[in-house]
């Protein structure tokens, strides 16, 4: 008699399962952050990209989440700025974790590294903040950058050499992709546009802590300007020790990248950090998409401080792959690829697409730039002038001779 | 040749590697007496910045530096009076077969230990104490307050240290210990104390140059790594075990390392020191004031 019933409950169970398991499958879709946490690599940099990432993580999962009601899930590596631990990181993200994208590269050297074996394993790789020409000059397919390259960054201090006259322009370089990068192509351009200024390159190793011979021959060169190529500690090192030797603020310096916007840039140089010219891709007085003036809007509340380009960048990448996750209808890597080629996306500044274009235009989507200037200690970020370019400009660069 | 210039690139040597002799000293000092290379030396040297960083952010104010350093060497010969009594004296009393290299093992994951344990308490960030004092001007050499403060407490260290070991008995027992281990024993002296000392008095000179430099080299997890590869090259340059070569070697090094980054190139400024070190192990293996060892 039982077994009469046997074989319909067998066949109930076995409908119940087979509904039960697509069900079961919608975990959430995982995006990885691979980004300095520690050092050597600059861990302060990597903590605003995971900042802005959870923020965008949040906000995507408040609603409900990407394809119809599942969860973004972020898994955070550290690359500590090393290629190899940046490459284990990727390994690890894409077997064990499954992601479906990566964001949060910073350092250039590690992203050249990463984007390799990202192509290989088919992932897309984004970078956040990795500036180097050659990152986008692969033509890979699986690489996307909304940040600049450094032929633009060059393009734009070489524009602003020239407007303000110039004439003996002293770079002082770490020796990564980054630094001789920007010096190489900073020799190439002024020779191609013939500006009418003398250039003289250093560069350094970027593990040596003191830099006083080679400021003080620099200092001894006379320049009307020196370019700070270092990234974290470096470029730190530079200033003060060019303060210490007299070199600067008599000499105005730019530091290549926006680190004098951190919070802690005036509590490790104090005063030194006056007159401080850098390169920022946001102010606090910029006008945003809707969708940035939100995102500005929470971090003061969350964080009582300005947010940081690297905040920024991170929650527009988590954001436009959570758009490109569902404009595809599939968390596949293929589809996201696909999707983010062929559509419009709304970034934290403006809109942004990825053509394939010559170069290093591949797959690249170029914010523009500020220079920007300190002209007294202790300055809050909002307050700094805008100097160049000439459209955006606040206030004239402020020379400081003793 | 610029007469001017070229005496400040060789004073900004000197200065440094009077500095580099003070991280020096440390290592050889330890090694003299337990015949164990401390890995870690550097990782002691970044506690001693982080310490003063905080006494001097939280309890003295900005401008007690001068207080701050001595309870910083103090504290960290107290961590590592600790950590020998428990992590390296074991070595030295069980009869283990080379122990000195099983100690040397200890020091190597010691010094994993530490530079992962100041990422997670104190964040990967960079930190800095105020200036020292103002910049100034060292015969034609324009530096900065905290390096002159740097200079003056290396020489003042180094002089103490020199009164310690030759004029008082704990220094000639230290000495004693250097050059015989097992004789200094028969003469009554209790070799294992003898060791707990000299690892504290080594690490708390490391850390006093942590603490010195902490406003001119900043203060970060991986700021030991300096010292401790400086530390080994002028060890080896001037000689494991003595001191006069660990002045000596630190002189020389910063010397060349200032003048070869300026007239040759700066990307290998590090290459010097070794290319210096490997010459001189070529003519002299003791280095310049090593001796041969005679063990009994």
């Amino acid at each position: 008699m039982m077994r009469r019933f046997l074989v319909p409950c067998l066949l109930a169970a076995a409908a119940a399962l087979l509904v039960a398991t697509p069900a079961l499958a919608q975990g959430p879709v995982k995006i990885g952050v691979l980004t300095p946490l520690s050092p050597p690599g600059d861990a302060a940099a990597g903590q605003f990209i995971v900042r802005g990432a959870k923020m965008a993580a949040d906000e995507i999962n408040g609603p409900g989440g990407v394809l119809g009601g599942r969860k973004i899930e972020l898994v955070i590596e550290d690359d500590s700025g090393t290629p190899e631990k940046g490459v284990a990181g990727l390994r690890k993200l894409a077997s064990q974790d499954k992601v479906s994208a990566v964001i949060g590269q910073f350092h250039s050297s590690v992203m050249e590294a990463v984007q390799d074996l990202a192509e290989q394993l088919k992932i897309p790789v984004f970078s956040t903040q990795a500036s180097a020409k050659g990152i986008t000059e692969k033509h890979l397919t699986y690489t996307f950058r909304t940040h600049v390259i450094d032929p633009v960054r060059v393009q734009a201090w070489n524009r602003f050499i020239q407007q303000q006259g110039f004439k003996r322009v002293a770079l002082v370089a770490e020796n990564t992709d980054y630094g001789i990068g920007l010096s190489d192509e900073t020799k190439k351009q002024f020779a191609s546009s013939g500006i009418k200024a003398e250039l003289k390159s250093i560069i350094f190793d970027r593990a040596v802590v003191d830099l006083t011979p080679q400021l003080l021959e620099i200092k001894s060169w006379k320049p009307d300007l020196v370019i700070n190529i270092g990234v974290g500690t470096p470029a730190y090192l530079i200033i003060k020790q060019a303060s210490d030797v007299g070199l600067f603020p008599a000499t105005p310096m730019l530091v290549s990248y926006d680190m004098p916007a951190r919070p802690e840039f005036w509590k490790n140089l104090g005063d030194k950090g006056a007159f401080t010219t850098f390169i920022a891709y946001y102010h606090p007085t910029m006008k945003l998409t809707p969708r940035g003036e939100a995102f500005r809007t929470r971090y003061r509340a969350e964080f009582k401080e300005e947010p940081v380009y690297g905040a920024l960048n991170g929650y527009a990448q988590i954001m436009l792959i959570a758009d490109a996750i569902n404009l595809a209808k599939s968390d596949k890597p293929d589809d996201i690829v696909k999707a983010l080629l062929a559509n419009t996306f709304t970034g934290w500044n403006g809109t942004i697409t990825f053509p394939r274009g010559e170069g290093p235009y591949w797959q690249q989507w170029t914010p523009p730039m500020l220079f920007m200037q300190y002209t007294k200690a202790e300055m809050p970020f909002a307050e700094a002038k805008i100097v160049f370019p000439p459209d955006l400009k606040t206030g004239d660069l402020m020379l400081h001779k003793h | 040749m610029d007469l001017h210039l070229f005496s400040q690139y060789l004073l900004s040597g000197i200065v440094i590697g009077i500095i580099y002799s003070l991280m020096a000293l440390g290592i050889t000092f330890i090694y003299g007496i337990m015949k164990m290379i401390n890995w870690s030396m550097g990782e002691f040297y970044m506690i001693g910045s982080y310490v003063q960083y905080a006494l001097l952010a939280s309890v003295l104010g900005w401008d007690r530096w001068y207080l701050a350093l001595p309870l910083s060497m103090a504290s960290v010969f107290v961590l590592g009076v600790v950590v020998q009594r428990f992590l390296l004296r074991p070595m030295y009393v069980g009869g283990i077969e080379r122990r000195d290299e099983y100690a040397t093992i200890i020091t190597i994951a010691l010094m994993v230990l530490f530079r992962n344990l100041a990422i997670v308490l104190g964040g990967p960030n960079q930190y800095s104490p105020k200036d020292y004092a103002k910049p100034t001007t060292l015969l034609t050499l324009p530096i900065s307050g905290n390096r002159v403060v740097a200079l003056v407490g290396a020489l003042v260290l180094l002089a103490l240290f020199y009164v310690l070991t030759r004029r008082t008995w704990l220094g000639r027992a230290f000495r004693g210990a250097a050059q015989n281990r097992v004789g200094i024993q028969t003469a009554g002296v209790d070799v294992l104390r003898l060791d707990m000392l000299a690892f504290g008095v080594g690490v708390a000179l490391a850390a006093a140059a942590g603490a010195l430099l902490a406003p001119d080299f900043l203060v970060y997890p991986e700021n030991g790594a300096i010292s401790t590869f400086k530390g080994f090259e002028i060890i080896v340059i001037g000689g494991l075990g003595s001191i006069m070569g660990s002045v000596v070697g630190g002189l020389l090094l910063g010397v060349i390392e200032a003048l070869g980054s300026v007239f040759l190139s700066p990307a290998y400024k590090d290459l010097y020191g070794f290319v210096l070190l490997i010459a001189l192990l070529a003519v002299r293996p003791t280095g310049l004031f090593g001796e041969r060892e005679r063990t009994v």
